[in-house]
């Protein structure tokens, strides 16, 4: 049978993560929180930042999780899941998977200290992001994962600035698992995820997953922009072991990032009637650099 | 006093989950298509259900069940159909189609070589059926009537069954065992068979129509024309149906060393293959080139394979007799002018190209026609048999099907009208108007999402060397590694049929497709947003988004 479509009985369907939230029809994160869940299984505590996910999934009485579920606060998921850890720790208590989840601007602005305490620690934690690009949940204002070239609200001509490349600065932590991943490969995913779990110490795991709403696309193209996001080489999908980059996901076939970007409401700026403009070049130039560096 | 905990409780399993299945604007569903497959052939075969069986269960039984719900004769369709399911197969866009030909012929020897048995849906009914001529759509009309239960009697004329298939068709493309062995288990469902009986000249048909409640006429086209030709009355004039039917009836041929067979169709190319197994230099002499020949491309490639001479725009004008038989043939070069009524060029002849080509015996494929000896139908430009939308001919009660309706076409196409006729026979029966159910839509390569597949190479099927098939008759394609066949399956796109990917399932933002207890998925409504993920993501095609109700 075709590689790509075997081994269904292998993918992990708990259903932790159920119907019933308030995400937008096509959301990533609400796919992505879900994978996460069921790989993850009923032996898990899962402490959210504040961000779409845990606006859409926790609503009282009525929450879509089927496993311990833990808010505090914007900043400091890490740090709440570092204290879970540590309680657990002290009371001599599990084993149980710690997931500290946070969408990307809780991750890489506001709630970064407290993660990088985390990693600087070595609390048995997986970190893992879910990367829409921008502040969604607030009305689409830009992070420090905005892509270059993209429109958002507080960027309306454009964002100036590239995406911090957290996976990497995560590593430089020295922690000894980090990866990337998307939601399309839910195989590749729920691999990554369980791998992270079986390994000791703090592990971070950085997952893209388009926003309908924010990118400007329609919901039934999620999992297409997230292809063409690896596709073109804007999101390189690779796993770190101690620091070293390795299963780097080569590019079957590469696209021109015109394909990527024409799909997304928030780059139509970038083409003057189907023209691109001359940031185009500059967001192929970010592809090809990514291309070279992690040799797609 | 109890104690209750700090904070809100939850019990997480009595969670009442808000329905947001009322966002919802467009809704998918799930949608059963006809893949081109089945749409391309002319008897109609469950291609993809049978491909599926192999490719899932790796089951010979039950594929072979599957396909002889509709074809009763897989083997010699397996061998000898010009398969229009691979032109039509949408993988022809992907990478190469599927070997659906192979995969038929590996089903239907299976069956054979294990002896399975066709079952009844119906039995005891009391209505008897007549019909006329053990041709595919004869045998065909006959085994789908015996199935639901009616008294079949089949007249054939000659002195066995399978009409064109066992007189026209060469062993080397369809071995007579192979034939025989399908017939007996079409038979074996209670089917009489009575040979030797020409219906019109030792049976009157009127009597046929009173005695039984319906009669189908399958009788083919058995009659070969001869062009009209100066000399075509010589000993060793004959038309290519009467050449191949003495062949395949096993008599010796005396055919000299030189043989010329006129025609560019299958039967033509039949009669070169033949005399050239036989032992002889054969030309085959047609006025046009190749491309207008109306033979399959596979049959005419085999015999260029084999070393036939074609002379193209090559037009016999005479054939030049001494002492009652023919020596040669005087052709004239043509040369193609705009189409005629047919579609093809049309070949107009060059003045004083006259030339001689050495013959001992001249083989006339030039084209068939309906015996009518004694049979009083009604026909079409005093050709083909005239019937209605219900393949009934100008009599009440009379059917008719296969060659002598549709002109020269295909084993597959004559199945196909058998199978129709059969239902109609049925309808007329039972006084039914015949139900007319609109097919699902056609599934197209544009409609499929082919991220999901591989590119896989497609099963070929080995043939004899050259120098061992022209020492006999022996059939040219060997047979099939039954192994092979379930890999081939496994590249079947499944196109407008669930095969259980899981895609729509975990790709559900929602969670609302649900594993369903029948093994397939389901959708739940109660929470689907109808963002159209799944529909988008499905590789076959299966869910669509339709307006809400």
């Amino acid at each position: 049978m075709n590689q790509r479509i075997e081994d269904f009985d292998k993918v992990e369907k708990k259903d932790l993560f159920t119907s019933g939230h308030r995400a937008c029809g096509g959301c990533g994160q609400a796919m992505a929180a879900r994978m996460v869940a069921d790989a993850s299984g009923e032996n898990t505590i899962a402490c959210v930042a504040t961000g779409c996910l845990e606006v859409f999934s926790s609503p009282y009485p009525d929450p879509s999780w089927r496993i311990p579920f833990l808010h505090s606060l914007f900043e400091n998921a890490a740090a709440v899941a570092s204290g879970v850890e540590a309680a657990y720790k002290a009371l001599n208590k599990g084993p149980v998977n710690i997931i500290a989840q946070g969408g990307d601007g809780s991750t890489a602005d506001i709630g970064f200290q407290c993660i990088s305490g985390m990693f600087e620690r070595g609390h048995n934690v997986l970190y893992v992001c879910y990367d829409n690009e921008a502040y969604m949940n607030t009305g689409v204002q830009r992070s420090s994962f905005t892509p270059f070239g993209a429109r958002t609200t507080t960027t309306p001509m454009g964002n100036k600035t590239r995406k911090k490349n957290l996976p990497l600065i995560a590593a430089d932590h020295g922690i000894p698992y980090v990866a990337t991943a998307t939601v399309d490969d839910f195989r590749d995913l729920q691999r990554k995820v369980k791998k992270a779990l079986s390994i000791e110490g703090p592990k971070y795991i950085h997952i893209l997953v388009p926003c309908p709403l924010g990118w400007g696309h329609a919901g039934e193209l999620t999992v297409k922009i997230c292809r063409l996001a690896k596709d073109t080489g804007l999101y390189p999908v690779f796993e770190m072991i101690d620091g070293k980059v390795t299963n780097a996901k080569k590019i079957p076939v590469k696209v021109p990032v015109e394909e990527y970007l024409k799909l997304q409401g928030r780059f139509k700026h970038l083409f003057k009637k189907g023209v691109p403009i001359p940031e185009v070049a500059e967001i192929q130039q970010i592809a090809n650099e990514n291309i070279e560096r992690f040799n797609l | 006093m109890e104690k209750l905990p700090l904070g809100l409780v939850l019990d997480l399993n009595k969670v009442v989950p808000y329905k947001t299945g009322s966002w919802r604007t467009l809704m998918p569903v799930n949608i059963m298509q006809t893949p081109p497959c089945t749409h391309s052939c002319p008897a109609g075969n469950d291609i993809r259900g049978f491909l599926r069986v192999l490719a899932d269960q790796k089951d010979y039984e039950t594929a072979w069940h599957v396909l002889t719900r509709t074809n009763p004769l897989p083997s010699t369709c397996g061998r000898v159909c010009p398969h229009p399911c691979e032109a039509g197969c949408n993988r022809r866009d992907f990478d190469e189609p599927l070997a659906i030909n192979s995969a038929e012929r590996a089903v239907g020897d299976y069956g054979l070589k294990n002896n399975l048995v066709h079952k009844k849906l119906v039995s005891g009914r009391k209505e008897k059926v007549a019909v006329v001529g053990s041709g595919p759509a004869g045998l065909s009309c006959a085994f789908h009537l015996a199935k639901r239960g009616f008294h079949v009697k089949i007249f054939e004329s000659a002195s066995e069954p399978g009409g064109m298939m066992r007189y026209g068709i060469p062993p080397y493309r369809l071995p007579n065992y192979i034939l025989r062995q399908e017939i007996e288990k079409i038979l074996n469902l209670g089917i009489e068979l009575e040979c030797n009986v020409k219906v019109g000249v030792n049976l009157a048909l009127d009597q046929l129509s009173r005695e039984y409640d319906a009669v189908f006429l399958g009788p083919g086209a058995q009659k070969g024309v001869a062009i009209d030709l100066p000399g075509k009355s010589a000993d060793n004039v004959y038309t290519g149906v009467d050449f191949l039917k003495q062949v395949n009836s096993g008599k010796w041929m005396e055919i000299g060393k030189d043989v010329v067979v006129i025609g560019g169709g299958n039967t033509a190319m039949d009669c070169a293959r033949v005399t050239k197994r036989l032992g002889a230099n054969v030309s085959v002499v047609y006025r046009r080139t190749r491309v207008e020949m109306p033979a399959i491309t596979a049959e005419i490639d085999e015999a260029m394979e084999e070393r036939i001479l074609f002379r193209y725009h090559t037009n016999p004008v005479k054939l030049i007799v001494d002492e009652g038989r023919v020596v040669g043939l005087l052709c004239v070069q043509m040369e193609l002018k705009e189409p005629d009524a047919s579609g093809r060029a049309r070949p107009v002849p060059i003045a004083g190209s006259e030339a001689f080509i050495p013959a001992d015996t001249v083989i006339m494929a030039t084209g068939q026609a309906v015996d009518y000896d004694g049979l009083d139908i009604q026909t079409v430009d005093n050709q083909w048999m005239h019937t209605n939308e219900n393949l009934m001919t100008s009599m009440d009660g009379v059917f008719a099907g296969g060659d002598a309706v549709v002109g020269l076409e295909t084993v597959s196409l004559a199945i196909g009208q058998g199978t129709r006729a059969a239902s109609a026979i049925e309808d007329y029966i039972d006084g039914n108007r015949e139900s007319q159910l609109s097919q699902p839509p056609v599934i197209f390569s544009r409609d499929l999402n082919t991220y999901y597949y591989d590119k896989q190479k497609r099963f070929e099927k080995e043939a004899e060397s050259i120098h061992m098939r022209l020492k006999n008759f022996r059939e040219v394609y060997p047979a099939i590694d039954p192994e092979a066949i379930i890999e081939e399956a496994g590249r079947c796109f499944s196109c407008g049929l669930c095969f259980s990917c899981g895609n729509c399932h975990m790709y559900c933002p929602d969670c609302a497709v649900k594993v369903s207890p029948s093994g397939g998925y389901e959708f739940d409504y109660d929470f689907c947003k109808g963002c159209g993920l799944c529909s988008k993501e499905c590789p076959c095609h299966y869910i669509q988004m339709t307006l809400e109700k």
